[in-house]
């Protein structure tokens, strides 16, 4: 039996547990992806109840229908343009009287509307009862009580979703805004009605309304469908506008926000009963100390240090497992498939890249983990505020904090998390400074280099690399912000959520997304790169081209050993330092050896050999394939961050100065390719190449500048 | 003289917006611990239409819960808890009650 289909879209404020609701009616069945044109993100989950196939759309949470924002605008055009079957709006009902001016716009919509009052526990605990039956009443919406964190309400919420799609419309609510308005109103319909202008197929009393509120977004579809006619709707509407002022004193957006914010108290007067506890808030006793004026900013470095010691130091445990298990695969493959190029690519290409990539999925886990506590627990908007001020200083806003802080995680996210900034230059410039914030992927090289040459203080070490990394940010703020980007930054206005406890689920979906872009990654854009990579390295092969004749060499060696003047050791010994040379030689040969030896005279005043070169050039794929790159130039088998002889190959090679140089080289160039391309897609063309070649230049100069300094004193 | 780290006890300019009336003044020179009413704010349709989204509408009861000088300032509005930027609060007035 073919399932009826309903398109359900769920709405509501930002920190209402919008997500908490979306996750507990859809569990794991998600998908996420993007609305077209626009770099929003779009959520999707689909149920199967009563025989009906429910589509639940996540939109994403909003304050209000105005054009404020993509991300506003987005909702308000999916809820008129493809009118979903029923509105769910998830309200905070401890806090109904704001939460509600959301709901208040849908109701002017039209839509079939059900209001999630969740968190109903809380709005009783601290003393507010609400009759449901009468709100209901007042609004024309249905309303269910959930408490999302526990999972109550989602078998009601379905009921309901059913028996809205089965029953009648509900008859219409009207807002009254008063008579000036209304007035004005009308004055605008009718001037809207004598050009024939229908834009949105909508509600003319709504576009009217809009028109009032100066709607961005409205007044564009309008001048483009209207062409000529637009004149003559802009000076009715100027003249509304203007005859409100003259006569209330403030302008229509403010007024007819107060006619909404009207209609709620009333509402409420008649449904609620409010007792009062006379409790403080136990957030606002914990904000006393976490946004303190002087422990704020200690608290928020304490809780970031924690961070970093959660993800790195218990981390190592099970990336050591993984690491383990992929050595195992790669013998397995060996032992079942003919040596030959097929072995050579499976094992060498495929696993020592993609491998050394998933194994330090465990890292990811426990960064995205943290920073998901962070985020549900209220916590990261305090650390915005605490910011706020310091990062003003560097010409950003205190939320461009968050995507930076994700930055220390992955890039890629990062990149994406900077949407949250409303303003445009904002946005590009926490994008391009972000790439300095030293990326996951980057750290494994760290360990390698830090490992090899500063063994007994790599920790302080990769904190300079970190430190490194946030002067840069800030240094480049400030030019971008002088030249590129000049122009007052968006005025800070950002809510602080009651403390909340988090809950597991919620925790455990969001860290899943973010790792599953992560291995998503690793299964595609680094698979790619790991097998061309081996093809680089592979091809030419070298044939009978050695500079010796190392065939004759071991048989000598063979030799010796059957007639037993050598000992098995010495033997095996010998034979490796041959089988050395000969990948050496093979390397040299081969086209990315060609590339490092062409691209050497670069790198040279930096202090880098062909290798380092080739390393760097296989590092714009993915900076963690520098490793897998460096293992194969010294001829070892499924190197990883901790692989000691790689660490005494390095050693042997380079001096501590030119180590440590790569790891800034490593910081300051571009994070990968699957980042850039994400940058493409959210700030242009343009802004990549400008990140690309700014990203390349300082990387190249700051290198030159540290060896060619260093080398004074060292 | 004009060194690093000292600027912060030069008073700031009158960037203020003109006020309709001298009881009122702006946002960002209340402080914790008194109640206040928002009277206006000054803003062009975008931001005004944000701001009362999210609670801030004249008439309005608030307090301010803290603030670092020169810093944003934590306001409690319609029971719930903004940060707001020291530019935005220079443009919302207030008056003390």
């Amino acid at each position: 039996m073919q399932n009826k289909e309903i398109t359900v879209a769920l709405t509501g404020n930002p920190n209402s547990g919008k997500t908490t609701i979306f996750n507990n009616l859809t569990g794991l069945r998600q998908h996420v992806g993007n609305y077209p044109g626009v770099t929003v993100e779009k959520k999707e989950g689909v149920i199967e109840y009563k025989g009906y196939r429910i589509n639940i759309i996540d939109l994403p949470g909003n304050y209000s229908l105005t054009a404020y924002s993509q991300e506003e605008i987005v909702s308000r055009n999916f809820i008129i343009n493809e009118k979903p079957d029923v509105v769910i709006d998830v309200v905070d009902s401890s806090n109904l009287d704001r939460n509600l001016y959301f709901a208040v716009q849908l109701i002017e919509l039209n839509t079939p509307l059900i209001l999630a009052f969740n968190m109903s526990d809380v709005a009783k605990k601290i003393g507010k009862e609400t009759d449901i039956g009468l709100l209901s009443e007042l609004l024309g919406a249905s309303i269910i009580e959930t408490v999302g964190s526990k999972g109550i309400g989602k078998g009601e919420i379905l009921e309901e979703i059913i028996k809205t799609v089965e029953s009648e419309r509900r008859k219409k609510i009207e807002v009254k805004y008063g008579e000036e308005i209304e007035n004005e109103i009308s004055n605008i319909i009718s001037a809207l009605e004598k050009e024939k202008i229908h834009i949105f197929n909508f509600n003319i009393k709504w576009v009217a309304l809009k028109l009032l509120e100066q709607d961005k977004e409205v007044i564009d579809t309008i001048e483009k469908d209207a062409g000529e006619k637009y004149q003559k709707i802009s000076e009715a509407v100027t003249s509304s506008i203007n005859h409100i002022k003259s006569i209330l004193r403030d302008s229509p957006e403010v007024i007819i926000a107060d006619a909404r914010y009207g209609f709620i108290k009333g509402a409420l007067l008649e449904a609620c009963r409010e007792v009062e506890t006379g409790k403080l808030d136990k957030s606002e006793k914990i904000d006393r100390i976490f946004t303190n004026r002087i422990f704020g900013i200690p608290i928020f470095l304490f809780i970031m240090w924690l961070m970093f010691q959660l993800v790195f130091s218990l981390g190592k445990y099970p990336v050591g497992w993984l690491e383990l298990g992929f050595e195992k695969l790669g013998a397995l493959i060996s032992g079942i498939t003919p040596q030959g190029l097929i072995r050579s690519l499976l094992v060498d290409g495929v696993i020592g890249g993609v491998g050394g990539v998933i194994t330090f999925t465990p890292n990811i886990i426990m960064l995205f983990f943290a920073i998901a506590v962070l985020e549900d627990s209220g916590y990261m908007a305090r650390a915005a505020f605490v910011m706020d001020r310091v990062m003003h200083k560097i010409g950003l806003h205190g939320k461009s904090f968050i995507p930076l802080v994700i930055g220390f995680g992955c890039t890629v996210p990062a990149y994406m998390g900077s949407r949250i900034l409303e303003n445009k230059r904002d946005r590009l410039v926490t994008m391009h400074i972000n790439t300095f914030m030293s990326c996951g992927a980057r750290l494994p090289v760290y360990i390698l280099f830090a490992g090899a040459f500063f063994p007994e203080i790599a920790g302080n070490v990769i904190f300079s690399i970190y430190l490194v990394g946030v002067l840069m940010a800030v240094i480049t703020a400030k030019v971008l912000r002088a030249t590129r980007f000049r122009g007052e930054s968006e005025p800070f206005v950002m809510e602080l959520p009651p403390y909340r406890m988090p809950t597991l689920k919620g925790v455990l979906i969001h860290t899943w997304e973010r790792v599953w872009e992560y291995i998503k990654k690793a299964g595609t854009v680094i698979l790619a790169i790991s097998v061309l990579m081996w093809v680089l390295f592979t091809f030419p092969m070298i044939g009978d081209n050695y500079s010796q004749d190392y065939e004759s060499q071991i048989e000598e060696i063979e030799l010796l050993n059957q007639n037993g003047e050598i000992t098995g050791d010495e033997y095996n010994s010998r034979i490796s330092e041959i089988e050395a040379k000969m990948a050496g030689e093979k390397l040299v040969y081969s086209a990315a050896g060609r590339i490092g030896h062409f691209m050497e005279p670069v790198f040279r005043p930096l202090g880098f050999d062909w290798r380092i070169a080739v390393a760097t050039i296989s590092g714009i794929a993915a900076k963690e394939v520098i490793i897998s790159t460096m293992g194969t130039l010294y001829s070892i088998e499924d190197a990883d961050s901790q692989s000691e002889s790689l660490q005494t190959a390095l050693n042997k090679h380079y001096t501590p100065l030119v180590g440590y140089n790569f790891m800034l080289f490593t910081l300051l160039y571009f994070p990968c390719l699957a980042a850039m391309a994400i940058f493409r897609k959210e700030a242009g063309t343009k802004e990549m190449l400008f990140q690309i070649g700014y990203t390349l230049l300082l990387a190249w100069t700051v290198s030159f500048l540290v060896f060619q300094i260093g080398r004074l004193f060292v | 003289m004009r060194r690093w780290g000292f600027r912060k006890h030069i008073i700031r300019g009158p960037r203020r917006v003109p006020l309709i009336h001298e009881k009122y003044f702006s946002m960002a020179d209340a402080v914790p611990g008194r109640k206040y009413r928002l009277v206006r704010i000054n803003g062009g349709y975008r931001i005004n239409s944000r701001l009362c989204a999210m609670g801030f509408i004249p008439g309005e009861i608030f307090y301010i819960s803290g603030a670092s000088r020169g810093g944003p300032r934590c306001v409690i509005i319609k029971g719930t808890k903004f940060a707001i930027g020291r530019g935005m609060a220079e443009r919302i007035q207030v008056e003390e009650i």
